[in-house]
């Protein structure tokens, strides 16, 4: 059984999908008006942000733009769709499935993840309790973010993070915000765990820490985005807690977790480490010299950890790979 | 003729007792009734505030593990939400209001209460609404309380009732 089954292609998503996906979502008369943007937008579009009393908009390619009553993308706010709190009230009411008690714990890190791995952030009025942040309540803003998933964005790099024999570099993502790190990490995961025919890598059990359920986006115990098969996903985690966790329960042979930078997660990686276990994470930073200068990532680049840094930016679109240094010796080994 | 007129007497005995007796059923399907529904509410109960689980799959398991007499009205409220994406769960409510009256026999003060009840399931986090559903299970005790009385005394009349008043008209003929 010399896993003949190894390598699993996986099946490209479609953007228009996800985007009439999301509009379930939306009061009817919100629906409505976003239904008939052109189809070439739609499949740009990243946010749809409701705001009380505020124009209806939406981003795409770091712009935003305000939608006139017959569709059509304007700059200017008149003659616009305005949003009023029924809006807001009907689409939360959608979002939370008519029953904000199932979504008390989300809401309470402001954000719900609904089904198609979509995110919605919420803001308004924050009722503490004893257990400090209890509930939000008279909503105020939502902002829609329309899960991208790009299934073969890390195929090219792969090449860089896969080991002989049949395991992969400790590797950092290191990139702005909005640059398409956390992307890029789900597909890394998701070719890691799958095996790649072409690079006669076979698959390797990936456990994943997903805190803010931006990589699964798991839904009801079924991550929504493709994540491989021989991938466990502990959503919602917290990164000590969750990779300590994997370590005992799942034994993967890599734990992948999105955004570190506390002491405790750093901890925590070192104890995988201690255990054979492979890491491959994502930090917030403009480049090397950037990471280098905070104080906790410092050290543990300093020790070095991590054996790939893969440095992205946003110089010729989102998710450009600026180069792939060694992290020993912190030179290029792009070729 | 006397086969006639005992034939007559008969069917306006029977006429009138069977009227009595489904006035009285009256009384006796809305206490069944109320008890049914009150089950049904104790699963919902457990379904949001142990198993947090969204509406229309909590309506659904409460349709399908209680009493279908009366758990059939909580699968139409979730056939309403699925429909009508702009309406509230209040609105289901309202919707079923007609099936409450008519089949289930409830009065309006129960039907007032399941309406109030109905304004505040989903809208808040679980231990609120458990609170919520401790107010509907004593208003809605109460009210079964009340329909056993009723049952005990209005039942029992109007069979008798209906009975006697056959008699009545029946020897008012003779």
């Amino acid at each position: 059984m010399e896993a003949y089954n190894n390598f699993i292609k996986s099946k490209k998503t479609c953007k228009v999908s996800a985007y009439y996906e999301i509009l379930d979502f939306l009061d009817s008369e919100l629906t409505d008006v976003l239904s008939k943007i052109p189809k070439d937008i739609i499949e740009r579009v990243e946010e749809i942000r409701l705001r009380n009393g505020k124009p209806l908009m939406i981003n795409l390619g770091n712009k935003d733009y305000f939608i006139s009553k017959n569709a059509e993308l304007v700059s200017e706010p008149s003659n616009c769709v305005y949003i009023n709190y029924k809006h807001i009230v009907k689409t939360f009411q959608l979002i939370s499935n008519y029953s904000i008690y199932s979504i008390e714990e989300e809401l309470k890190n402001g954000f719900v993840t609904v089904r198609g791995g979509h995110r919605v952030g919420v803001t308004g009025k924050a009722i503490y309790g004893i257990n400090g942040l209890e509930t939000i309540r008279d909503i105020s803003s939502l902002n829609i973010r329309i899960a991208k998933e790009i299934i073969g964005v890390s195929d090219a790099i792969m090449e860089y993070i896969i080991r002989k024999p049949n395991t992969i570099y400790n590797t950092l993502l290191v990139s702005p915000p909005q640059c398409g790190k956390t992307t890029l990490l789900r597909d890394i995961i998701r070719n890691i765990s799958n095996g790649m025919c072409d690079k006669k890598f076979h698959g390797i059990k990936v456990g994943v820490v997903d805190e803010r359920s931006e990589i699964g986006g798991t839904y009801r115990g079924y991550p929504q985005n493709d994540v491989g098969v021989r991938t466990d996903i502990i959503d919602g985690c917290q990164k000590y807690e969750g990779i300590m966790l994997l370590l005992r329960s799942m034994s993967p042979n890599v734990i992948a977790t999105d955004e570190i930078g506390d002491e405790k997660d750093i901890k925590a990686i070192h104890e995988a480490i201690k255990a054979g276990v492979k890491i491959i994470s994502t930090v917030h930073g403009n480049g090397l010299d950037d990471i280098l200068s905070k104080p906790k990532l410092k050290n543990i680049i300093s020790e070095k950890v991590f054996e790939r840094i893969i440095l992205i930016d946003n110089s010729k679109g989102v998710g450009t790979i600026q180069d792939i240094v060694d992290g020993f010796s912190f030179k290029s080994v792009m070729r | 003729m006397f086969f006639i007129k005992v034939v007559g007497c008969l069917m306006i005995i029977l006429s009138s007792s069977f009227l009595g007796f489904s006035y009285s059923r009256i009384y006796s399907e809305r206490l069944k009734n109320l008890i049914y529904f009150q089950n049904c509410l104790q699963i919902l109960e457990t379904e949001i505030i142990y198993g947090a689980n969204p509406l229309p799959d909590a309506l659904k398991e409460v349709y399908c593990k209680g009493n279908k007499k009366v758990s059939y009205i909580f699968d139409e409220i979730r056939e309403f939400l699925l429909n009508n994406k702009d309406l509230s769960v209040y609105d289901g409510f309202l919707h079923v209001v007609p099936e409450l009256r008519e089949v289930l026999c409830f009065k309006e003060q129960d039907i007032e209460i399941i309406l109030s009840f109905g304004r505040s399931l989903g809208i808040s986090n679980r231990t609120d609404q458990e609170k919520y559903f401790k107010v509907i299970s004593v208003q809605l005790k109460g009210q079964q309380k009340e329909a056993e009385e009723e049952k005990m005394k209005n039942g029992k009349m109007y069979k008798s009732l209906g009975i006697l008043i056959g008699f009545g008209i029946v020897l008012a003929l003779y």
